[in-house]
């Protein structure tokens, strides 16, 4: 079946190798970037909290992708990309509100507010888990596999309608935040250095679905 | 098949979900009860300077409509569950957008019955002109319930014969109907300070938008969600 071989960029020891080199270079970076002058060391956390909340917004919209190419091929092939990005972006939403969470204390005084960008973040969570939750809740993979893809068409179109409808209200959220050169940087390495992980993780996960289908076909096969 | 066909396949299948609602009563008593219920309870704690109660009030109103709503959409979605109904209607030679639109309609209606009785109740509650603009108010509840209805009746399509429904449903619902709630209760805040200007315009758009946007997703993926 079309897909069913691992991918190469998750074969251990390069794929291994090369995030390992891209997450020293991040993590030296965040270490050795200049402290903010009124927010001090916990400025830091800024770098890990838009890598990943990018990766977060970006993977929902990837995984709409996967369930509109799923509807229109059926090939379950789409699905497991969509269950990858589903458990790599929860993990990435759930980090983007905890590392918002600390820096929000920090800089206003209170781990959570009322913020057109933070109920956007809180919703998006919501979506991957009932994403999940949904996934959990069925067991035959072709009727799985519609749901969640018809989920995340309905998720992606009311995303923007969500950011539209909080944009209204008045926010404190820095839309761009002002960093030096150097900061910015930084910046640029933590988010190819997270990007990183998280595309491991991604192949990762995707390669055991495919191989866990491989496995479910075999034993069906020798059933019968 | 023309368009009358499709339409009186709608009438039919609208006809079909009222009677079955007049004889058994299995959603909307609930649902009243629960709206009321909810208005009540909510609205003791509406002892808040006068400046700040159209806000409150407005949010209020618009929680205790998705709480009864979604307890008429669970209700409505668990009796077509029994005795094999669900899959007798895809055994009808209707096309599964008809089903959602027929849906979606008796949907609305239930959600139209108990804002006019939770609107009222509102406006002897917090004795808020709500009802001065009762053309405003009927739009800002028309278009809310149409937006409400369409996101409850994917989201009970999506749900259909889970082990856990209950759960599924409100977190899928609850995050969905944010957009909605929020142009739902600035529209009444605004209605209820006189305030129909501009924004109030702006809101009202929204609300149109959003019940469109999820009419028409719905109406194009039913089909896939009523598949085997």
């Amino acid at each position: 079946m079309k897909g069913h071989e691992p991918t190469r960029f998750a074969s251990p020891p390069i794929g291994t190798a090369a995030v390992g080199v891209m997450v020293a270079i991040g993590v030296l970076a965040i270490v050795k970037a200049p402290a903010e002058l009124t927010m001090g060391d916990v400025q830091r956390v800024l770098y890990v909290h838009i890598s990943v909340a990018w990766l977060s917004l970006v993977g929902f919209v990837a995984m709409a992708c996967c369930g509109f190419r799923y509807l229109l091929t059926r090939q379950l092939w789409w699905d497991h990309w969509s269950q990858s990005i589903g458990e790599v972006g929860w993990i990435c939403s759930t980090l983007t509100l905890i590392t918002g969470s600390l820096w929000a204390h920090a800089a206003w005084g209170t781990w959570w507010t009322w913020d057109p960008r933070l109920v956007t973040a809180f919703i998006l969570w919501a979506f991957y888990s009932g994403n999940l939750l949904l996934r959990g809740s069925l067991e035959d993979p072709l009727q799985r596999a519609r749901l969640v893809a018809v989920l995340t068409i309905i998720g992606v179109a009311d995303v923007p309608l969500v950011v539209m409808a909080t944009r209204w209200f008045r926010g404190i959220h820095p839309v761009s935040p002002e960093m030096e050169p150097a900061m910015h940087v930084v910046l640029v390495l933590s988010m190819i250095a997270v990007t990183a992980i998280m595309l491991l993780l991604l192949s990762r996960r995707r390669s055991q679905l495919q191989l866990e289908h491989r496995v479910s076909e075999l034993l069906t096969q020798a059933i019968e | 098949m023309n368009i009358f066909q499709h339409a009186e396949q709608l009438a039919w299948l609208i006809h079909k979900d009222l009677v079955i609602e007049r004889r058994a009563k299995l959603a909307w008593t609930s649902m009243l009860l629960m709206g009321v219920m909810v208005a009540i309870v909510f609205s003791m704690q509406t002892a808040v300077p006068r400046q700040y109660l159209p806000g409150i009030a407005a949010t209020i109103l618009w929680l205790a409509i998705l709480s009864a709503g979604m307890v008429a959409i669970d209700r409505a979605a668990i009796a077509e569950q029994q005795d094999g109904c669900w899959e007798a209607l895809k055994l009808y030679p209707i096309s599964a957008s008809t089903v959602f639109l027929a849906k979606m309609t008796v949907n609305s209606i239930a959600l139209l019955v108990l804002q006019c009785v939770l609107v009222p109740l509102f406006v002897i509650l917090t004795d808020l002109p709500l009802l001065r603009h009762f053309g405003a108010m009927l739009l800002v509840s028309t278009l809310g319930s149409v937006g409400m209805a369409a996101v409850g009746t994917i989201a009970s399509a999506l749900t259909h014969g889970l082990r856990q429904r209950g759960t599924v449903l409100a977190l899928l619902v609850l995050p969905l109907l944010v957009p909605l709630m929020l142009a739902g209760s600035e529209a009444t805040r605004l209605l209820a300070i006189d305030d129909l200007g501009e924004t109030w315009r702006l809101w009202v758009q929204f609300l149109a938008v959003f019940a469109v946007v999820f009419s028409t997703l719905g109406f194009v993926l039913f089909g896939c969600l009523m598949e085997d």
